[in-house]
């Protein structure tokens, strides 16, 4: 299976993030010049389009409703959405395919279904826009918004100075011992998915498999997803907490329980950099509403709605030439990210979820 | 095997003729053996087919779950029963125990105060004490968090309030743990038992008390020698619903964090870990079967005997100086497992309705409610009347086992049957997977025995003397059952549609993992608003299933 990434692939990967930030001047030459007659082309296809459309999305349904509706609007194209979706089940349903479209915030898990052949490659105009290492070699998917794994704290609890800086401190028990305490969501959801993949890109399983446990035991909370875990820290239910950067960009824009920090961790001289992860869709193979769900994906990648796409989340989107809806991100070129290329979290996807397991994590909730 | 024997049953009676020149000895031995069987009564063909078919169907879920389960592969078999059983186990079982216990007590006692006790109010405490059953206990446990969670109403008083919490430290009560699932569970089921001791209690023969007494047993030693043991087949029965509930909830145990059986296969199947998720169904299937066993087993010990002819009420209690207690307590009880959820709920609807919630899509998710609930409860109104029709008028082996068979689904967690359904529809009736039909046709293997007792009800009280003579006036079988027996047990079917529309219309688990994309209902909204802290989006879907849920209030109240 591992084959199946080049050698291409983990060269580009100093430069992986460095592309989202508006750094990397030699990957936006490409996309502006795409840009031109972006517009021109926006009304001409969409005209004859009608029926339905079925998405099939792992992210939070906040995140992603107001795009479908936006579609819908614009196309009179139905859409039926599924929210929460495991990528799994797209596996599950291959003899009877009914999903059009996934979306998907773990790059990790749509990696693995173009790899088990379940997805199917598209040419939608506009794909320049996004460089080439967050797209599947075929565009079987297409990553549109991007965000770093980090620290929430509540600053009422806890101080900078006292937070941990490395995702390697979440080994040591004495964070149990925080005043709250800190939160994790459960090992089934997508975003610690792909934390601890990455970690076993890092340090491999063994590691890996010590810190699931530590982080299991440790924790005071452990939650079904992000939003959970920045409502706690942000109402000083947990000191903390291991979300990705855009939930504290959400609680920020709270009116109550905004008086939050975050932590970008591992940023220090020598150590791995932020963990970094993209979401993203692709089309299901055998679709049954190909017409549409090809639109779909050539509608999302027009520049408004891959802001649409980012949109709620307040995610930073990977097309350089857009400015982040979010003006307090940090940027992805200040930050020392990873040295991983995201679609090699697709070779660990399945192990990762048998690691969690083991681990006893998958279930855990408290 | 069945259809063969049954044609020629068929053969011979309409042709005995022929029937003696064709058939050799054997077949008609079988014949014989086929008629008593029925004890010379056996139904038409086409009765027993649908019969045959509908509890088939009805068992096909669980059947195919188990088969699952014992083709998981060791591997699967290995991994769970070393570090995942063991915990569920211990989690599943201290919660359903404690919860049972302390439901069982709860309601017993409220029952012993509003029939036996001179506490003010009684008549009024009977039916308000069993309205905690209107509200789902995942409902509940929504109100509860809104409340007593980490960033509660009384959470937050309470820490604002500076000298309370220099005396008391921070709030002590943690929502999130397994005292609260206990206590969120035990106020939203102890009317099981209430209202089953309330029955009991009612036909409690007074003179069984005045012979203790005069025996000179003080009212404590009567109440545990001779009105307890009276009323153990009540309590049996009320923990086996009240335990069957807790093994089977998910609603209100995934919104206050704790994991069972239950959600666990819930998130192995959210997962697609479908070995694992069947192999835990297989342990909770057998748990299930356990309790029923139990509770079976303990009723079987004893006899209890009730002499009707010397029947007088049971005297009223005077509390004396205990009323102000009696009369605190049951309005406490009242406050929590009613007053409260509803504050609760009203507070937020109306905060909702002013943010506009009730709007296009909260009718669309309701419409969608009803839309699949209705189907349901048609379904079920159809199928439950040639098997009670079966059951009451040809009474046999196999009569009785169809009968049983299509109490399958109806024991089991919503989740299993979910399950079950998955693998039946994806892999052998493509068409209809991921369609609306799928959640109607396994509410309809969850609630139909609901029809069937309600139908049954009705149809006892209808002599078989009435279709026997309709019959012999040469009216054919499938003709007297529309004509004659449909409209007289009608008013019991529509009260066991009613009961299925209600049940099918909170079911939550089986509804989360069979909608189709695109399908949400009340019941999922409520689940996914609150899970998302959105309580003013929660609460007029979930006010809107409470008061649905009145319904099988009037049924039961009139049962019991």
């Amino acid at each position: 299976m591992k084959k199946g990434f080049s050698l291409i692939t983990l060269g580009m990967a100093v430069t992986v993030m460095a592309a989202c930030g508006g750094n990397g001047e030699e990957n936006t030459n490409s996309v502006n010049n795409t840009n031109t007659n972006d517009d021109n082309h926006a009304n001409t296809e969409e005209a004859a389009l009608d029926g339905e459309l079925v998405v099939y999305s792992s992210r939070n349904e906040m995140f992603v409703q107001d795009l479908l509706d936006k579609f819908t609007e614009e196309t009179g194209v139905e859409v039926r959405a599924l929210h929460d979706a495991d990528p799994l089940q797209i596996q599950e349903e291959a003899g009877n395919v009914q999903a059009d479209v996934f979306i998907s915030n773990d790059l990790g898990a749509l990696e693995y279904l173009n790899q088990q052949e379940l997805l199917e490659g598209t040419d939608p105009e506009n794909v320049d826009t996004i460089d080439e290492q967050f797209r599947a070699e075929n565009n079987e998917w297409i990553a549109i918004s991007a965000r770093a794994r980090g620290f929430i704290y509540n600053k009422d609890l806890i101080s900078e100075e006292e937070m941990p800086t490395k995702m390697e401190d979440l080994l040591d028990p004495e964070w149990a011992d925080v005043e709250n305490g800190y939160a994790i969501t459960r090992g089934g959801n997508g975003g610690m998915i792909g934390n601890v993949s990455a970690l076993r890109y890092e340090w491999g399983d063994d590691q890996t498999a010590e810190w699931i446990q530590a982080i299991q035991e440790n924790s005071a909370g452990i939650f079904e997803g992000h939003g959970d875990i920045r409502r706690a820290v942000g109402a000083g239910e947990h000191a903390f907490g291991l979300v990705n950067n855009y939930y504290y960009h959400q609680q920020l824009e709270e009116p109550t329980d905004n008086n939050v920090g975050f932590i970008y961790p591992d940023q220090g001289d020598g150590e791995m950099g932020a963990i970094a992860n993209a979401a993203g869709l692709g089309m299901v193979a055998g679709s049954p509403n190909e017409e549409n769900a090809k639109a779909f994906i050539e509608w999302v990648l027009e520049e408004e709605n891959q802001l649409a796409f980012v949109g709620e989340s307040l995610e930073v989107p990977i097309n350089t030439n857009l400015e982040p809806p979010y003006e307090e991100a940090v940027p992805f070129s200040e930050l020392s990210v990873q040295d991983m290329p995201l679609k090699e979290l697709g070779n660990y996807f399945e192990d990762t979820r048998t690691l969690i397991e083991d681990a006893g994590l998958d279930l855990e909730l408290r | 095997m069945l259809k063969d024997k049954k044609k020629t049953n068929h053969h011979t009676k309409q042709s005995p003729g022929a029937g003696d020149e064709t058939s050799p000895a054997f077949l008609r031995f079988m014949n014989q053996k086929w008629l008593s069987m029925w004890n010379g009564n056996p139904p038409g063909t086409i009765l027993l087919i649908i019969g045959i078919l509908v509890a088939l169907i009805m068992s096909i879920p669980i059947v195919y779950v188990i088969w699952q389960s014992l083709s998981a592969g060791e591997e699967s078999w290995r991994r769970l029963l070393g570090n995942r059983i063991p915990d569920l186990l211990w989690n599943t079982l201290s919660l359903t125990a404690a919860v049972t216990g302390a439901a069982v007590i709860i309601g017993l006692s409220l029952a012993w105060f509003v029939i036996r006790t001179d506490l003010p109010g009684r008549k009024l405490w009977q039916w308000m004490l069993a309205l905690p059953l209107v509200i789902p206990p995942y409902v509940g446990a929504v109100t509860y968090i809104i409340v007593f969670g980490p960033s509660g109403w009384l959470t937050n008083l309470w820490n604002d309030t500076n000298w309370l919490t220099a005396i008391a430290g921070d709030f002590p009560f943690k929502i999130y743990s397994f005292f609260g699932v206990f206590i969120v569970l035990t106020l939203f089921t102890y009317p099981y038992a209430f209202l089953i001791a309330i029955a009991s209690l009612r036909r409690l023969n007074r003179n069984f008390e005045e012979v203790a007494r005069s025996q000179g047993m003080s009212p404590i030693q009567v109440f545990l020698k001779v009105t307890l043991p009276f009323l153990r087949p009540a309590i049996g029965a009320g923990a086996v619903l009240i335990s069957l509930y807790v093994l089977s909830d998910f609603g209100a145990i995934a919104m206050l964090r704790y994991v069972t059986f239950t959600a666990a296969i819930y998130y192995q199947r959210a997962g697609f870990d479908i070995p694992s998720a069947s192999v835990l169904s297989l342990v909770l299937i057998i748990l299930t079967i356990l309790i029923l066993w139990l509770e079976s087993f303990t009723r079987k010990k004893r006899h209890f005997y009730q002499t009707s002819n010397t029947f007088k009420e049971p005297d009223i209690i005077k509390l004396g100086k205990w009323k102000v207690a009696a009369f605190l307590y049951v309005s406490v009880i009242f406050s929590l497992a009613v007053v409260l959820p509803l504050v609760v709920l009203i507070y937020w609807t109306v905060i909702g309705t002013g943010l506009g919630t009730i709007d296009a899509s909260f009718f669309g998710y309701a419409w969608n409610s009803i839309k699949v609930s209705g189907l349901a409860a048609i379904l079920c109104m159809l199928l439950a009347i040639p098997i009670i029709y079966l059951k009451s008028r040809h009474p046999s082996v196999i009569s009785r086992g169809i009968d049983r068979l299509s109490y399958a689904g109806y024991a089991l967690p919503g989740v299993i049957v979910a399950l079950g359904m998955v693998f039946i529809f994806n892999n052998h009736i493509p068409a209809l997977y991921n369609t609306f039909y799928m959640i109607a046709i396994a509410f309809v293997v969850r609630f139909l025995p609901q029809a069937m007792q309600s139908g049954e009800a009705s149809l006892s009280l209808v002599s078989p003397r009435v279709d026997e003579a309709a019959r012999s006036l040469g009216s054919p079988a499938w003709k007297t059952m529309l004509t004659v027996i449909f409209p007289s047990i009608l008013p019991g079917i529509l009260a066991g549609g009613a009961l299925v529309f209600v049940s099918s219309i909170k079911e939550l688990p089986a509804t989360l993992m069979l909608r189709p994309p695109g399908f949400d209902t009340l019941a999922v909204r409520v689940y996914y608003e609150a899970s998302e802290a959105l309580y003013h989006q929660a609460a007029p879907a979930a006010l809107l299933i409470v008061l649905v849920s009145i319904i099988p209030l009037h049924f039961l109240l009139k049962k019991y």
